[in-house]
């Protein structure tokens, strides 16, 4: 499925440009970096809150992680969803796609509030069900040391919340299989194709997503740059066929640069992190998470404490509202207005389950 | 409060559940609005807490699918928002659906009401194929009508992406009087043709107010079809002896639509018979069929506000389909409901019983494709 290397000459808008991966989902690198920035900075000033109010003096010393940090320990956990998938077997979409909702997860959150490795166990298990492989919870726990049920379900919602419900991912392994498919058939080089060049293509694809490049580029351009990569002369033979004639004057500096600049992208970041540096990083953070998502903590059951008044609160509130329309009320129910304002109170719609 | 959790308060503000509309066992749905327009929405909430694996795959299904779908004649999924324990989606308020058109006897369909509902389903079925999405559950009561007339598809809960060649797929889909020979017959291997021999049955059910092919069992199935059709040759259908749940069922003659089709006119028929053909590839696509002389000759479609309109307003829209889905044991539509009318309902615990173990072998042991 090529889906990607439609000719651009099409006058119809291509799928991909439909898609919410297209409109939700792509940044700049400056883009990129401002979000990881200020979600950093407002992390550290709220832990850094919950450390005075618990005891004043007490953040002074600690050393938070800053967006660079936390990124390297977000890569560390890509790896782990890889080294899992090849352990359960999972095909590829699998596993682009968990890394994909992993990645997309610390656009809206940061490490310090949610560790990556509950979040790569929720968003890989996700990702096994939103493409079509799904295996019960109770087998996926099972194999996956000091992990219960529960440590996949806690977050499930938060993970989908953070993805915005948006499940559907385009990869770039798809857009290769696409480009690969067209390769062997340009005129001139039918039986000359070897099947090593797919596989080192699709190298560089796996190791693009250990980079930004999929919140970057489109599918279709890291599958065209990893091609590139492998074989450069069978890349451009394959451009020039579907880039017209007309067209290509016009594209083909930017196209250039563009593709340069995914090739350098996956040459600097394509590789796994330092091991010692990620542990450095793993051991400051446990001084530097937010207390609050600690159980047993001080400020943990602080939290807890006061969410509980609140639903007592709301509770107590709804229960004198029916006390009252048993009293006062006309036996076939308020009127509107009343009823209106029961409407709105919304956590009665879970109490009918 | 997380930002996340915050943003999904904030939607879930934006939505008014007025009042319950109907209620299976995983989901209830609501009739409500939102706050800020008064724009009528339909909220179904799935109560995900009562499944041990977390978000059940229709659910998933549905709101993969509608998340990326945007078409006059597919539902519209508004917002998703999750409340405790519960899934909340919010769908466009949709004031009736097929079935309960078909069956109101105070209607009178014009050859022209049937082109413009046909015209319609086969618009979003092309932009659902065109998306690479099987639905696996046409039926009349999932192809909803709005007030203006449109018709839109909905129920993606069964939903896929098209399989890669070679990459198997549960046959367990759709509901079986709508359901094709090669789905029958345990094809592992389909394509989107199987969507259209639905519509071929929408089609013929259109015309005679009836179910055209409703078969008792699965095997009954393959009977019902082949005493309507004919019993197809090697010539027909080159090779369907040879799929897996092969088994003859009585060589039936082929008698012509024209026998029992007795109004319709010979495009409408050309194109019933294209829905019908037994060797799917060469069944009709969306797409083609789109291009068909019956959508161009006399008497063009009814425009959709002047199709005819149910006359008694849906209250309780069953949730069947909820059920039909997830349940393990759910018992399937060879039961005989009370008034011993058969019940439209999905036969099989798709993907949860058999298909979700097969489903997992193969996800194990298939390595990607090129490789």
């Amino acid at each position: 499925m090529s889906l990607d290397s439609k000719p651009i000459s099409s006058d119809k808008k291509p799928l991909y440009e439909a898609s919410t991966q297209f409109i939700n989902w792509r940044y700049s690198v400056e883009q990129l970096a401002r979000i990881r920035a200020s979600l950093n900075e407002a992390a550290v000033s709220a832990i850094r809150h919950t450390f005075e109010s618990d005891e004043p003096g007490s953040s002074s010393n600690v050393l938070f992680l800053n967006s660079v940090e936390e990124q390297l320990l977000v890569k560390l956990y890509i790896t782990k969803i890889t080294q899992l998938c090849a352990l359960f077997r999972f095909p590829e979409e699998v596993e682009a796609t968990a890394v994909t909702y992993l990645k997309r997860f610390y656009l809206k959150n940061t490490v310090m509030d949610w560790h990556p490795k509950n979040v790569m166990l929720t968003a890989l298990f996700l990702a096994t069900k939103t493409t079509n492989n799904p295996i019960s919870l109770e087998t996926y726990t099972t194999h996956i040391p000091k992990t219960v049920a529960s440590d996949i379900l806690d977050l499930e919602f938060l993970v989908a919340q953070s993805l915005g419900f948006e499940f559907a991912v385009w990869h770039a392994h798809r857009a290769l299989w696409g480009i690969w498919l067209d390769i062997q058939n340009l005129p001139d080089n039918s039986s000359s194709v070897s099947p090593d060049i797919y596989d080192s293509a699709l190298k560089h694809v796996r190791a693009s997503r250990l980079t930004d490049a999929e919140l970057i580029y489109t599918p279709s351009q890291i599958a065209f740059a990893a091609m590139a990569l492998a074989a450069p002369e069978l890349a451009s033979a394959w451009s020039h066929l579907k880039i017209a004639p007309k067209d290509s004057e016009l594209l083909f500096p930017s196209f250039q640069d563009l593709t340069d600049a995914i090739k350098a992208l996956i040459i600097s970041d394509g590789q796994p992190p330092n091991i010692e540096s990620v542990r450095e990083v793993d051991r400051r953070l446990r001084l530097c998470k937010n207390p609050e998502k600690v159980p047993g903590t001080k400020a943990y059951l602080a939290k807890k404490a006061e969410e509980e008044k609140k639903a007592e609160g709301r509770r107590n509130k709804k229960a004198a509202i029916s006390q009252q329309a048993m009293t006062d009320g006309d036996p076939f129910g308020n009127d509107l207005s009343k009823a209106q304002s029961a409407l709105v109170d919304y956590d009665d719609d879970d109490d009918d389950d | 409060m997380d930002a996340v959790e915050k943003a999904n308060t904030e939607r879930q503000q934006r939505w008014v559940k007025d009042q319950k509309v109907g209620e299976g066992t995983y989901a209830v749905v609501y009739r409500g609005r939102e706050a800020s327009t008064g724009r009528k929405v339909a909220i179904k909430k799935i109560k995900v807490g009562q499944f041990k694996d977390g978000l059940d795959m229709s659910a998933i299904r549905e709101v993969k699918y509608l998340r990326e779908l945007r078409h006059q004649n597919v539902i519209e999924l508004l917002d998703v928002f999750s409340s405790k324990t519960n899934l909340n989606l919010v769908l466009e308020f949709l004031e009736s659906e097929l079935e309960v058109i078909i069956k109101d006897r105070n209607l009178v369909f014009l050859p022209a009401d049937i082109k413009s509902w046909m015209a319609m389903m086969f618009r979003g079925l092309e932009f659902c194929h065109r998306n690479f999405v099987l639905h696996r559950d046409l039926k009349p009561n999932n192809l909803l009508i709005a007030s203006d007339g449109q018709l839109k598809i909905a129920d993606f809960g069964l939903a896929r992406d098209f399989a890669d060649p070679g990459y198997k797929m549960t046959c367990q889909v759709i509901t079986r009087w709508y359901r094709p020979p090669e789905l029958l017959y345990g094809s592992r291997y389909y394509s989107s043709a199987v969507d259209i021999w639905s519509v071929g049955c929408i089609f013929a059910e259109l015309m005679l107010r009836i179910p055209y092919l409703p078969g008792e069992s699965d095997m009954d199935q393959l009977k019902t079809i082949f005493r309507a059709l004919g019993t197809p040759t090697e010539d027909d259908w080159p090779g369907h002896t040879k799929l897996p749940d092969y088994v003859p069922v009585g060589s039936f003659p082929k008698t012509p639509l024209r026998d029992l089709f007795t109004a319709a006119s010979a495009d409408a028929l050309n194109l019933l018979n294209k829905c019908f053909i037994y060797e799917p590839r060469k069944r009709i696509s969306a797409r083609d069929a789109l291009h068909h002389p019956y959508f161009f000759a006399l008497p063009y479609p009814t425009h959709p506000s002047k199709l005819p309109k149910c006359t008694t307003q849906l209250s309780a829209r069953p949730l069947e389909e909820m059920d039909g889905n997830v349940q393990m044991n759910s018992t399937g539509p060879g039961v005989k409901a009370n008034n011993n009318r058969l019940k439209r309902k999905l036969s099989s615990p798709l993907d949860e019983g058999k298909g979700r173990s097969i489903a997992r072998r193969l996800d194990f042991t298939k390595i990607s494709p090129g490789t």
